[in-house]
């Protein structure tokens, strides 16, 4: 038993038995790399506990949220909702006409490609980008806010109305074709109504992330609640952010009840109402 | 009758249709709470030609873009190196913790009714709350910088995880948990031999997911001032340096677009292979 090779492998004379090497070669690379990231990241195991005491002290600044405010917040909080109901539908009808242009079976290859390009181009760049973009062309205020969230919607909307259409029976395409129908009438009569339970539930679905983004985009600007919260946060008004927050809380889990109960609606009827 | 032989509806005026008239309705009552929104809001849509030459101008400005930049200033590889490490860490923490609390979440495996409602309250409301409010709070606790930032991420991937993870627990197949438990397995054993081994490809898979929404999270975070390539980003934007800034998107667009195929090959290649069984 205590020869002195007891530790090698008994067939293979392996150092280590074969099961366990992958296992040992990925937690060694796991483990590196979590130790390059963590010097990047300045991570300070001592500070984690004394900084988590210190988020703890400063959260007791929020409390309570100072109410008498909220008279104030419901104005902005209107407009945060109105700016995404605005964006939203200009943002479906843009993406439908990105998503008609990345179908394979409908766009020539040179168009498919371009636009499938553009809507990957959007979706690699954070909303916030696309934002401070539009101010820096436009200034700041509603027109730079509705148009970076419709344009924001191209990446995630665009993709899923290319790839629902691609995904069209080729036989519902050209049945109406075979008559004699136009590309337009093709779009109008096989195409629209086919996808068009994919187009609203991802549309109600996008309504709802705009909701967040027009949020983040008052922040740097656009007005709205996120504006609101942001000078309150400024100012040290922590007691006024509280209730900022509540209401952003408010406002975004309403909207995903109603997108909830729309998209179901939508999914087993196949229409709105 | 007509030739065909069937009869021909009466000529004259046909009443539209129930159906027709109520989506026509719809319709209507849409597109007027949507223009009146409009107006409220002080929303001029043909700014987009009247001020169209503003957006030439900055187009005009960035172009030729400073790619020159990406490798004449070193600091920027220490930047991207710093976002990846962020979205990383942010993931793997999160992600853990998420993986963690799911446990409490699901239906099946909590260990009191009461805590899995706590817990799927605390995933609604930090899925609710902004990330940049996270991020201010966390600013003040652990000073500026990439830190901070990344434990906003962990957190915001906690309260998106958490959930997710929680569902998949919930939709396991009962019966390998009551197998294990009838050969005497203690509650951490079934967890360990049962349902660990039933969630863990679609625990790899989000995870993966997550890493790719934290890139572009921890990106957005660092124009806040989270450091990292966000914080280049919006740096030279304030100082009016455009080409800088549209060579500093085209690599966001690159590094996003190259890490996306990256975290795809390796999730690919570990559902694949039978690494996870």
């Amino acid at each position: 038993m205590s020869s002195p090779t007891a530790y090698l492998h008994r067939r293979t004379g392996a150092l280590l038995p074969r099961r366990l090497r992958k296992p040992l070669l990925a937690f060694f690379v796991l483990g590196t790399l979590i130790a390059v990231s963590a010097r990047l990241c300045k991570v300070d195991l001592s500070e984690f506990f004394p900084g988590l005491l210190k988020g703890v002290e400063v959260l007791r600044f929020f409390f309570p949220p100072d109410w008498s405010s909220l008279q104030e917040m419901l104005v902005p909080a209107l407009v945060t909702v109105l700016l995404a109901a605005v964006a939203t539908p200009l943002g479906v009808v843009l993406s439908f006409f990105f998503g008609l242009a990345g179908a394979r079976n409908l766009s020539p290859p040179w168009l498919r490609s371009t636009a499938r390009t553009l809507i990957g181009v959007e979706r690699a760049l954070p909303e916030i980008i696309v934002l401070l973009l539009l101010v820096a062309a436009l200034g700041v205020g509603p027109f730079p806010g509705v148009i970076a969230l419709a344009i924001g919607s191209v990446g995630m909307l665009g993709k899923l109305f290319a790839d629902a259409i691609e995904e069209l029976d080729a036989k519902v395409l050209e049945s109406v074709g075979s008559v004699g129908a136009t590309r337009s009438q093709i779009i109008r009569f096989a195409v629209l109504p086919e996808v068009m339970p994919a187009l609203l539930s991802n549309s109600i679905f996008r309504f709802e992330v705009n909701i967040r983004a027009s949020v983040l985009l008052g922040a740097v600007g656009a007005g709205g609640i996120g504006f609101e919260l942001q000078k309150a946060m400024a100012l040290l008004e922590y007691e006024r952010a509280m209730m900022a927050v509540l209401v952003t809380l408010l406002l975004v889990f309403g909207a995903e009840r109603v997108s909830d109960f729309l998209r179901r609606r939508v999914l087993d009827g196949g229409k709105l109402a | 009758m007509s030739a065909t032989g069937l009869p021909l509806p009466a000529l004259g005026y046909v009443p539209p249709s129930a159906m027709f008239r109520r989506r026509t309705a719809i319709i209507a009552g849409v597109v007027a709470f949507i223009t009146a929104a409009g107006v409220y809001l002080n929303f001029k849509p043909w700014m987009l030609f009247t001020d169209f030459h503003h957006l030439v101008r900055l187009a005009d400005e960035m172009v030729p873009p400073n790619v020159a930049l990406l490798w004449t200033k070193t600091a920027l590889y220490q930047s991207v190196a710093e976002t990846v490490a962020m979205a990383f860490l942010g993931t793997l923490v999160g992600g853990t913790v998420a993986f963690a609390l799911a446990f409490v979440a699901a239906k099946n495996t909590t260990p009191h009714p009461w805590l899995r409602h706590v817990a799927r309250l605390g995933f609604g409301l930090e899925r609710a709350t902004p990330n940049f409010v996270v991020l201010l709070i966390l600013f003040i606790a652990f000073g500026f910088g990439p830190y901070a930032a990344m434990i906003a991420l962990a957190i915001g991937s906690v309260g998106m995880f958490g959930k997710l993870f929680a569902d998949a627990i919930e939709q396991i197949d009962p019966g390998p948990c009551e197998a294990v438990a009838s050969v005497g397995a203690n509650p951490f054993q079934v967890i360990r031999y049962a349902v660990i081994p039933q969630v863990l490809p679609s625990v790899v898979a989000n995870g993966f997911y997550a890493f790719d929404v934290n890139m572009r999270a921890a990106i957005a975070l660092g124009v806040y001032g989270g450091g990292g390539i966000g914080f280049e980003l919006q740096l030279a934007m304030k100082v009016l340096r455009y080409p800088d800034v549209l060579a500093l998107i085209l690599l966001v667009i690159v590094l996003i677009t190259g890490m996306e195929r990256v975290s795809d090959l390796i999730r690919r290649s570990l559902l694949r292979s039978d690494t996870l069984k």
